[in-house]
Formats: structure tokens, C-alpha cells, sequence
């Protein structure tokens, strides 16, 4: 059993401070992925998990066992970094077999671990090259292969995908997945791209400028994001966001439109608010996601179109700002044309303008 | 000794072998010649080394024409020395850059006046040279030029002029390295930009190669500099000062006082001239490098 | 200046011509003390001039070993084992000493690290015929005079600044990753270095080893005070001595100069690669 417990965990250097005590809670077996804008502490966060950074403040524990103190190789971690971190001067062979070896491991069961974990990611004819001689995709296999030989309590990951193209990212994401599913292991998982975080994640920590913003499922960070960041941050294209004003029960905008609030959303008269809607909330008459939701209907002038085949994102504007929406089953669209959107008045998102927070 | 085991400990304990033999045989002795420069210790009294005599030493250098002499020849020395270097490096270097084949091969001979100990260049040259059986002059009497053997190391005028040339023999190579690398690294775009824009092979090579190259010639020169007094060793060999201390460097001249008449102290206030004189040309040479490399630092 | 592509014949001669007479200078001095180290004494003063080699010869060899009752030998052999002993242990020294600083420069921050690395650099600024006056008068003082030993610790802390400069470098170029990686698979940080960095850094150490061991083969002003006797002295300074007492014996003095020169020459070749790389180091690192 290994859960990772992190307590008001914090990170200084000399006076800066970058992580300012995080809580969190991993369970066992649970895939976890730390996700933000670069900077916001999730690689320190890690590196600290891993013990390659001291620990300023706070307490780690693996397990049952506070590690603070415990150099990174008496933790039984390992690690995938980001430039996967290969010896140069070792066979994928030796890569895959270092740890064992150095923990005094036998030559058969070295030998038999390793054969395993090349049959799991498919390595069996690399076994003799050297790194250099390996494209980005057989480095990130084998760099995941020296993970998993030593049956670690947690896996960490440190931006493992981020030097791969894009189309390579996809297929290495499915192989991670799988990969959790074959080998259950703790997982805790750094990147920016809040792709991966959404499709590989049990659950999502957002980070920003060394605090947790939010902890939860992808769906409950997707459906109900607590604050204007991780609105923001989550979802692509990203939610749009509108100052407002509360009017008579509704949200005026700039442009003197106004939009019914949500019965549960904890507004007062005059408070100024963001309103936040995804693009998929945002379509034209007839192309939307959710036909049956309750809708606004708004004319609007397509500014530009951008048809991705399966939809088209189109770019227009609503309360002074630049907004986009998406449209499903599409059809030809030009700029300048006018068209009928309905915004979906069940999926509007309530924030407070001052503090970000959500206010339903 | 707790603080022993603290990981930030570490790295002053890794330093820790060198700064001691650094501060063994470079800075104690730097203290005592600085020391020593302020009595009129002389190696056969002993006692003379506790007698303070303030700046005695250095007024008496200051007033001493022959210091003087060999103070400005070594800094002419250097400044023709070094400036030769640079062209006929950057020279060498353009050349081989043109060659296509067999370049790794000209690099290698190109090395080959980099591995002589200066003792052994100067051995070489004062061979060369050598009025009766000396390569040159035995080409020049053959191919019919001269009559009578020339006096290359024995005359006033020539022995300074031989003393270069066997200087930039032995360090024109590392110019043309670094400036071959320099070429070499060359990024390729901007000279054809420059082409379209229209510019002339000169125009190209000024304004965009030579700008480029400047920060290698500037590594060259910080390099060289650090090991200028290597000259010594040559001058040494080839005419010790002579004839008639035409070829008396700072370094020579020092070397005699102190050894040779004893007055170390003496000795010592000229030796902080040259380490100061050392470390200033090293100084001018990296700000120009670190310059060059900031002007550059847009493009690379 | 054109780039290649568009070259006239005469053009291409030109730099043929160029660069066969640059070479020719480059090489020709050299070669001409080396021809000289194999040829009688008779044929080198004959005048006039003779240009072809009548006959070669290891007499001059044998000569200056005193291994010939002609001519009195002077202790070459001595000199030559000085050198070695001196040159490879002062080497072996500076080159795990300015490992471990580098290494400290290069993977650690601590304070005072930009000062000590320019006083690292300083040090090597000071000209060593300078340095000689006081160390001549402290190692009289410590009875270093004229010991191997004496001139061995001189060398390291000459070559200790360059090897600090060269290491911090290849150091800098090995990724910090790979020795991460390697403690989480369950490396001590010394076990880290020295089952992946310092492999790694093994070519980069072998040319500063190369580098140290020719500062100090070559090394004539500071040895030629400190040494006095054959106990002790090298031979830059046997050469120089070969001067005084035969002013005229070419042939003997080319055949030392051989025994010099050959070491250095065969060191640098194994290793010309990294000497360019270690040279324009500072030009490609920020």
C-alpha cells in the first residue's frame, strides 16, 4: 500500500518562497496528475516527492513512512524525466537494468525483470542499442521500462511527453494509460497540457503560483471549476469569459445584453461578475450540444470561421469582448455572416470579478 | 564539525584540495614577493629580508632607465606580437576554410608549433638563425641573395625582429583554431540574407563574418594573454637580453636582478609589475570578449 | 570570399599555393631540428650548405646518453625520467583535484562561488617566472629546492585553474538528469558520479590530462629555478643547459629536442579532437 501524503508542504530558496504549503492526498494505486502554467511549483512539487529537492517545510509521507529526511533512492520510487534521462553510455539493456543492479539484484532476476518490462512496452529488438541510436518514442518506452523494472510504490512523471511531436503524444498517452492498467501503481503525473491531465488523470490538482487552486476528477474540474483560472485553464478551446454586472436578477453586459442567471448562483444586486460559458454552450441555432437546455437566443456576426471538419469554431463577439463558439455538424460558414446563436443558460459558470471565486 | 556533513558543505569540501594548493604555491608567495618588494632583501643577507624600506624599490624602478626600457619593450612586444598573431591566424584560418579536401590533416599540422615548449622553439629558431650554419642563412648564400652570413641574433636591430617572428611561429595556430572554429560555426543565413540584400563578397566579410568572428578572436586573445610571459623562456635560449640589452624583456631583466645580482626585493616590485601588467591585459581582453559576445548576442 | 560554389582555377590554385606554403612554415622548423637530431655533425657545419642527407645516424643519440667515449654524456637519462615522474604525478594530482572543483563549480550554488572562480582564473594569470622569485625563496626555506616533490606541487597548482575551467565545462555538458535518474535508481550521490557522470565526462578528462601533462613537459621558468642538480632537473632545463657547455653541438641539442618534442607530439595527436573542443570552450558556453 502507498498512498503519498503531502502536509503544508513547502519550498523556499533563500527568501523566495515557491510552493506555499500544499495538502494533498494521493491513494493507492490512484493516477494523479499535478497540471499549470509553468512556474506554478508542480515540478518542485515532484522533485520534492522524488527527494532531489530538500524540503523546506511540511511533511511527505509514503506509505507510512515520513520521507523528508530520506535520500531518493530509499524511498522505492522512480521516475520518467521529461528528457528521459537515459545513460548514454549503457545499452537499453543495462538502462532498463541499472537499479536492479545496483540494489545487488542477481543476474537472473535481473535478466527475467527486464525481459518482462520489454515485453510490456515492446523493446525486445532494442535491448542491444545504444539511446542514440533510438527516436524520441523508443526513449520515452524505454525511460518508462527503467520505471517499472524495480516495482516502485509510486511512479513520478515529470512532463514525460512534452519532447514528443504531436502525433506521437497521442499514442504514447493511450500506452501510459494502459500501462496503469496492467502495472497498478501509484501515479503522480506533472504537466502543463491540460489534455493529458483531462484524459489520463483519476484526479486533477491545478496549480498556479505554488498553491493548489483545485482538486477533483476531471469531469467535476471540467463541470464545475471553482474559480476564473481554472475556467480558464481547463478545456480547449478555453471558456469564455465576460464582465458583467448583476441587473434586476441578471447579468448585464457591456453591451447592454442581458443574461438570465442561474436560480443558485449567489449574487446580490449590482455586484460586478465574470460570466463564463464553453464554447460548446455557445452555438448557432440548431448546431448545439445540448438542444433540449434552456437558451438565449443572440444574432451575432461570425468574425472569422475555423472548420476543424467534425466542428467549426467560430469567432465573434459578445459584451465587448472576443468570444468563440463551436459548432457542431457544421456548415459553411464566411466571415461577416449573421447568424442565430443560442447560449446554453443551464452550463453558465458564475464567478465573483473581484476574488475569481465561483459563486455557485 | 557538524557543518562537515550539511549538503551545503559539499561543494567547499570538494574545493577544499584546491584552494589549499592554490593558496600554498600562488597566494603565500604572492604575499612574500609582495613583501619582499618593500625590503632590499638581497639572497646572500639573509637579514636584509625584516628590513622595511618602504617604497624604496619602486622609486628606484621608476627611476631606473633600464626598466623603463625593458617596461615599454615588453608591452611593444606584446602589442606587435599579438596584433600579427590575429591577422595571420585570421589568414590561416579563411585560407583552410576555402580548402574542401583534406582539412582535418591541415588542422593537425596547424596544431604542430602549439605542442613545442617555448625553450624548444627558441632552440629552433636560434638554430635557424644561426649566422654560420643556420637554415636561412645557408638558403640565402645558396640561392645567391648574400654574400656574407647575416648576424640575425647578434645584431641590435635584427635579434628583436627574430624574436617576434619565432613568437607568432609558435602561437599564430592558436588564432587560426579558434577563428577556423569560429568560421566554421559560422551560422549560414545571414550571409546569404546578406547576398540578397546585395552586399559584395567584401561587404559581406565585413559586416557580417568579422563581427561574428570577433568574440573567437577575443577568446584568442584572453588565452594568449594568460601565457604571454611564455616568452621568456625563448628569449631565454635564444639571446638572454642580449646583444647589448636590445632584447631585454621585463621578464629577463627581472630574472637577472633576482638571481643573478641577488636583489630579490628589487626583483619582486618588478615581478608585481608584470603579474599586474598579466592581469590587466587579461582583464582589457575579456571585457572585449564579454562585449563582443553581447553585441552578438542578438543574432546567435 | 564567394562561398564555395562559383571558383575560377586560378583562384583554387591560388589557395593550393597558399596553403602549401603556410603548411611549409608551420612544418618546416620542426622538421629541420628533427633531421638535424639524425645527421653527423661533419655534414650539418660543412659549408657550403649541404641540403640532401649524405647519411643518417643515431650516433647524436647515443652521445648525448654517454654512451660514446668521444664526447662527454650529459645525464639526459636523468632528465628524462625527472620529466616523466614530474609531468605524470603533478598531472594524476591536479587532474582529481581540479575534477572534484569543477565538479563543485559545475553541479553546485554556494556562496562566494563567482568569487572563487574568478580567483581560480586569477591565480592563473600571474606569470610563472614571477611566481618564481618567492617561491624560490619559500622552497629554499622548506628544503624544496631541487626535489621532485618541490617542483611537482608548483605544476599542480599551475595546472589546477585550467583543468577546474575545462571540467566545469564538461561537467556543465552532462545533463543533471542522468545523475538524478540515477539516485532514484538507487544511487548514492557518489555512487551517481561515478557510475554515470564521470564515465561520461571521461574524453573531456583525458584532454585535460593532456593539456596539464604538456604545461608541465614544457615548463622551463619556474623549473630552472627550483631545480639544481640531477636530482631533480627536467629536461627544458637540460637543453638549456646543453647551450652552455656546448655552444656549438647542433646535432646533440636536435637529439634532445627530439626527445622532447616526441612525447608531446604522439599525446596530442591521440587526442586533437578535444583540444580544439577544450580551447574554443570558452567561446561556446556562456
Amino acid at each position: 500500500m502507498a498512498e503519498v501524503r503531502l502536509e503544508k508542504v513547502v519550498k523556499r530558496y533563500g527568501k523566495l518562497e515557491i510552493v506555499h504549503g500544499i495538502d494533498l492526498a494521493v491513494a493507492h494505486n490512484e493516477f494523479v496528475v499535478l497540471v499549470g502554467p509553468s512556474g506554478c511549483g508542480k515540478s518542485t512539487t515532484l522533485r520534492m516527492i522524488a527527494g532531489l529537492e530538500e524540503i523546506s517545510g511540511g511533511t511527505i509521507r509514503i506509505g507510512d513512512r515520513v520521507v523528508n529526511e530520506l535520500p531518493p533512492r530509499s524511498r522505492n520510487i522512480s521516475m520518467v524525466f521529461q528528457s528521459y534521462a537515459l545513460y548514454p553510455h549503457m545499452s537499453v539493456r543495462e538502462n532498463l537494468g541499472f537499479g536492479l543492479k545496483i540494489a545487488g539484484q542477481g543476474e537472473d532476476e535481473i535478466k527475467k525483470r527486464v525481459d518482462e518490462a520489454a515485453e510490456i512496452l515492446g523493446l525486445g529488438e532494442l535491448l542491444d542499442r545504444l539511446p542514440q541510436h533510438l527516436s524520441g518514442g523508443q526513449r520515452q518506452r524505454v525511460a518508462m521500462g527503467r520505471a517499472i523494472v524495480r516495482h516502485p510504490d509510486v511512479f513520478l512523471f515529470d512532463e514525460p511527453l512534452s519532447n514528443l511531436d504531436a502525433k506521437l503524444r497521442g499514442q504514447m498517452r493511450v500506452e501510459i494509460k494502459k500501462l496503469h492498467q496492467r502495472v497498478k501503481t501509484t501515479v503522480i503525473y506533472v504537466t502543463h497540457d491540460q489534455v493529458e491531465a483531462m484524459t489520463l488523470a483519476d484526479r486533477i490538482v491545478i496549480m498556479r503560483d505554488g498553491h493548489v487552486e483545485q482538486v477533483g476528477t476531471p469531469s467535476e474540474v471540467f463541470e464545475r471549476p471553482v474559480n476564473t483560472f481554472v475556467a480558464g485553464f481547463i478545456g480547449s478551446p478555453p471558456m469564455n469569459l465576460i464582465e458583467a454586472v448583476v441587473t434586476t436578477g441578471k447579468a448585464r453586459l457591456a453591451d447592454g445584453i442581458e443574461v438570465p442567471l442561474p436560480p443558485d448562483a449567489r449574487v446580490s444586486e449590482g455586484l460586478p461578475i465574470v460570466l463564463g460559458f464553453r464554447p460548446e454552450s455557445f452555438a448557432p441555432r440548431g448546431h448545439s450540444l445540448h438542444a433540449d437546455a434552456r437558451a438565449l437566443s443572440l444574432s451575432r456576426t461570425v468574425v472569422i470561421a475555423e472548420p476543424l471538419g467534425t466542428e467549426t469554431i467560430l469567432f465573434t463577439t459578445l459584451g465587448g469582448k472576443d468570444v468563440q463558439g463551436k459548432m457542431l455538424a457544421p456548415r459553411p460558414v464566411s466571415p461577416g455572416e449573421q447568424l442565430e446563436f443560442t447560449l446554453d443558460l443551464d452550463r453558465l459558470h458564475v464567478f465573483d470579478h473581484a476574488s475569481g471565486v465561483t459563486l455557485r | 564539525m557538524n557543518f562537515l556533513r550539511l549538503p551545503r558543505a559539499t561543494p567547499y569540501l570538494l574545493l577544499l584540495p584546491a584552494i589549499v594548493v592554490i593558496l600554498g604555491v600562488v597566494l603565500v608567495p604572492l604575499v612574500v614577493s609582495f613583501w619582499t618588494s618593500f625590503t632590499p632583501y638581497n639572497l646572500t643577507k639573509p637579514a636584509t629580508l625584516f628590513q622595511f624600506v618602504g617604497l624604496r624599490n619602486y622609486e628606484r624602478l621608476l627611476g631606473n632607465a633600464d626598466f623603463w626600457w625593458a617596461f615599454g619593450r615588453t608591452i611593444l612586444f606584446i602589442t606587435i606580437a599579438l596584433n600579427l598573431e590575429m591577422v595571420l591566424g585570421l589568414g590561416l584560418a579563411l585560407l583552410i576554410n576555402k580548402v574542401t579536401w583534406g582539412q582535418r590533416t591541415l588542422r593537425t599540422i596547424m596544431m604542430f608549433p602549439m605542442m613545442f615548449s617555448p625553450i624548444l622553439v627558441g632552440f629552433q629558431f636560434k638554430y635557424l638563425f644561426n649566422d654560420a650554419v643556420g637554415l636561412v642563412n645557408n638558403a640565402l648564400f645558396d640561392l645567391g641573395i648574400i654574400q656574407q652570413p647575416i648576424p640575425w641574433l647578434v645584431d641590435g636591430s635584427l635579434a628583436p625582429l627574430t624574436i617576434i617572428l619565432a613568437e607568432v611561429w609558435m602561437s599564430t595556430s592558436v588564432f587560426a583554431i579558434l577563428l577556423l572554429a569560429g568560421l566554421m560555426a559560422l551560422p549560414k543565413e545571414p550571409i546569404e540574407a546578406a547576398k540578397v540584400d546585395g552586399c559584395n563578397p567584401w561587404q559581406v566579410f565585413r559586416h557580417i563574418t568579422l563581427p561574428f568572428l570577433m568574440p573567437f578572436v577575443y577568446i584568442a586573445m584572453t588565452i594568449r594573454s594568460l601565457d604571454v610571459a611564455r616568452a621568456y623562456d625563448m628569449v631565454r635560449i635564444m639571446t638572454n637580453g642580449g646583444p647589448a640589452g636590445r632584447t631585454e624583456l621585463l621578464w629577463t631583466l627581472m630574472t637577472r636582478t633576482g638571481y643573478n645580482n641577488s636583489q630579490m626585493g628589487m626583483a619582486n616590485a618588478m615581478g608585481y609589475v608584470s603579474i599586474l601588467t598579466s592581469i590587466l591585459f587579461t582583464y582589457y581582453f575579456y571585457r572585449k570578449l564579454v562585449s563582443a559576445r553581447a553585441f552578438m548576442g542578438g543574432a546567435q | 570570399m564567394s562561398a564555395g560554389s562559383i571558383e575560377r582555377p586560378w583562384q583554387r590554385w591560388a589557395i593550393r599555393i597558399g596553403v602549401f606554403i603556410a603548411m611549409l612554415i608551420l612544418v618546416l622548423p620542426g622538421a629541420w631540428v628533427v633531421l638535424t637530431a639524425f645527421r653527423p655533425n661533419i655534414e650539418v657545419l660543412a659549408r657550403p650548405a649541404v641540403w640532401i642527407p649524405q647519411n643518417l645516424t643515431l650516433h647524436n643519440f647515443l652521445g648525448i646518453f654517454g654512451r660514446l667515449d668521444t664526447q662527454q654524456g650529459l645525464p639526459v637519462a636523468n632528465y628524462f625520467i625527472n620529466s616523466m615522474v614530474i609531468s605524470v604525478t603533478s598531472t594524476v594530482v591536479a587532474i582529481a583535484v581540479g575534477m572534484m572543483g569543477g565538479y563543485a563549480f559545475a553541479r553546485y550554488r554556494f556562496r562566494g562561488k563567482a568569487a572563487l572562480f574568478l580567483g581560480f582564473m586569477l591565480s592563473r594569470t600571474v606569470p610563472g617566472v614571477a611566481l618564481s622569485l618567492p617561491l624560490f625563496i619559500l622552497w629554499s626555506r622548506l628544503g624544496l629546492i631541487d626535489t621532485s616533490v618541490g617542483l611537482i606541487i608548483v605544476y599542480m597548482a599551475v595546472n589546477i585553474p585550467f583543468t577546474i575551467w575545462l571540467t566545469d565545462g564538461f561537467f556543465r555538458q552532462i545533463p543533471v538528469d542522468l545523475s538524478e535518474a540515477a539516485q532514484i535508481d538507487g544511487c548514492t550521490r557518489w555512487q551517481a558520479f561515478w557510475k554515470v557522470e564521470f564515465p561520461l565526462a571521461r574524453s573531456g578528462l583525458a584532454s585535460a590530462a593532456i593539456f596539464a601533462f604538456l604545461t608541465s613537459w614544457n615548463e622551463y621558468a619556474l623549473a630552472s629555478q627550483l631545480t639544481r642538480t640531477t636530482a631533480s632537473k627536467t629536461m627544458p632545463v637540460g637543453l638549456m643547459d646543453f647551450t652552455a657547455q656546448f655552444t656549438v653541438d647542433w646535432t646533440g641539442m636536435s637529439a634532445m629536442a627530439v626527445l622532447i618534442i616526441v612525447p608531446a607530439l604522439v599525446l596530442t595527436f591521440i587526442v586533437q579532437k578535444h583540444l580544439i573542443a577544450g580551447l574554443t570552450f570558452g567561446g561556446v558556453k556562456g
